[in-house]
């Protein structure tokens, strides 16, 4: 079953319905201000230079890495107008492996909640690369059901900004519980859940075609 | 894979509905008038008249100086529960008694003067002191200016260190008459006290709306509203804002309760009266608590502004993200 027939239009206009929650997001930040929102916590950090560029980098660039990776799933875009499906992933490329990976690389390593959502934000920013660069590398092999099969993993990451968002709103919503609490688990569940998720899927793919026609 | 999303996308758009879904707008953070961190030293608010003079008759040292207790209604009857008094769902109950420090601070012959700090107000007081026979206890009538809409009219007596009496509003307020007994103790800030186990906080004026349902089989079952208010945890008893420098970790983990209290008991051991009102509630109940400043700006220590400061970003940040979409 291609992934194209699964993602309905309900999925698509949930996607975007986030994306437009992402973009709101990200205007707090524009323009440079380094005392607004997630800011205000991070005064230590952000009044050294190389976290300024890194955050700043990875705020800005992280909201067209989510916008360039939604159309690349559908099936009609990628038959009929092949050279958006290529110049859509470069950018999608360029901007993780460029700047929005190492920027979250370094914000990973300042992160709050301690040495356990460091290590989530850190080994998501190593992985997000890591599939990213390998499903590159696949495509210019033209290995098509690799290529497809790392850029899953990848988006699975990228999203994560998203469902991060949204695991802690529901766990706020129902438990109420602290919010460093809540942070340190949702650092996890954010990218873990949608992993797992794609890896299951990934997994059922290649048993059905296993079994043969 | 539809119906989660498409559930989670109707939640949201009515969250939506509701305002901004990435920040709660609205939120605001009380900051007590008169506690503002100020980086440049405010101007002391003219001192209240100073307290007990020494030169006085020594006689008169009995009756100079804070006498602090209960500010309660005045209805005629012992406990009785009107419509001002307040009731929430948790068995809280609020019967509209504030605490109140009454200060006399001069006495000249007969004449007094004075002050009085209660719910946020610090007023003056002038009168006379006066008794009818030598075993009577010395009666006390002051007035204070009428230039405030709370103002009114004491009078009380002092025997055996035990300050008794009534008071009248000159104006049609809300509650009318007072009593009160007090007795005296004296104001000495210290950093190191701590909130001890007295009445608990409850933020009344900020609630959330939650039904409750009970199921009680056979398909019977109850449904009402419960309001859920803002409280606190131990947290209020264990970390101290005044002795020692809070440290991020200690503070980003707590939630919006216990940073407003944390932070408002380095206003309470200054003195401060509270016009907050489940603030002062909450307060008055310390029996270390006295009301003594409606102005405590200057009288911080570095070490407390630094804390304040930072309890101050820690409460915004619950206040305007804790509930929304995003990982505040």
């Amino acid at each position: 079953m291609a992934i194209g027939k699964a993602f309905s239009l309900g999925v698509y206009l949930a996607l975007a319905y986030f994306a437009y929650l992402m973009a709101l997001i990200t205007l707090q930040y524009v323009p440079v201000n380094f005392d607004v929102a997630f800011l205000r916590l991070k005064e230590a950090e952000i009044s050294r230079p190389y976290y300024q560029w890194s955050f700043f980098g990875h705020v800005y660039t992280s909201i067209f890495v989510l916008l360039a990776g939604m159309s690349q799933f559908s099936t009609t875009v990628r038959s009929n107008w092949p050279v958006a499906h290529r110049s859509l992933g470069m950018i999608y490329v360029g901007l993780i492996l460029l700047v929005a990976a190492p920027t979250g690389l370094v914000m990973g390593v300042h992160a709050n909640g301690g040495p356990w959502s460091q290590l989530s934000f850190c080994l998501q920013a190593v992985l997000w690369f890591g599939f990213t660069a390998r499903a590159l590398q696949l495509a210019r092999r033209k290995d098509w059901p690799r290529h497809r099969a790392f850029m899953l993993r990848s988006y699975a990451l990228t999203l994560s900004a998203v469902t991060l968002r949204l695991w802690k709103f529901g766990i706020v919503a129902v438990f109420a519980p602290p919010p460093m609490d809540t942070y340190r688990v949702v650092a996890w569940l954010g990218w873990l859940g949608n992993l797992l998720l794609v890896e299951w899927w990934l997994w059922r793919e290649r048993n059905r075609s296993s079994v043969g026609t | 894979m539809k119906h989660p999303f498409l559930s989670i996308l109707i939640l949201l758009f009515l969250v939506q509905s509701c305002g901004n879904p990435i920040k709660d707008e609205g939120a605001i953070v009380d900051v007590e008038q008169g506690t503002d961190v100020v980086e440049t030293p405010v101007p002391e608010a003219p001192a209240p008249v100073p307290a007990t003079e020494v030169g006085d008759n020594s006689e008169n040292e009995e009756y100079l100086g804070s006498w602090v207790g209960y500010f309660r209604k005045d209805t005629g009857n012992d406990g009785d529960y009107d419509d001002r008094s307040l009731f929430l769902d948790e068995g809280y109950v609020w019967d509209r008694e504030n605490k109140i420090n009454l200060s006399i601070d001069k006495i000249i012959g007969d004449s007094v003067i004075g002050h009085s700090v209660v719910a946020g107000n610090d007023r003056p007081f002038y009168g006379r002191m006066g008794r009818d026979g030598i075993a009577d206890p010395m009666t006390f009538k002051v007035r204070e200016p009428g230039d405030d809409k709370y103002d009114g009219a004491f009078t009380f007596y002092i025997e055996d260190d035990v300050l008794e009496g009534t008071w009248l509003a000159y104006g049609n307020i809300n509650i009318r008459k007072r009593r009160y007994q007090l007795e005296k103790k004296e104001f000495a800030y210290d950093p190191d006290i701590m909130i001890e186990y007295a009445k608990q906080f409850v933020d009344w004026t900020n609630s959330i709306e939650e039904k409750v349902t009970e199921d009680y089989g056979d398909g019977e079952f109850e449904e009402w509203m419960q309001s859920q208010y803002a409280t606190a945890t131990e947290a209020i008893y264990e970390i101290n804002a005044s002795n020692r420098r809070l440290k991020k970790s200690e503070v980003d983990n707590l939630k919006k309760g216990d940073l407003t209290i944390i932070r408002n008991t380095i206003y309470a051991r200054h003195g401060y009266s509270f016009k907050n009102r489940p603030l002062r509630v909450f307060f008055d109940a310390q029996p270390w608590y006295i009301p003594i400043h409606t102005d405590i700006r200057s009288d911080f220590t570095d070490l407390e502004k630094e804390n304040i400061r930072l309890l101050l970003k820690y409460e915004k940040n619950a206040a305007e993200y804790y509930d929304s979409f995003g990982r505040g």
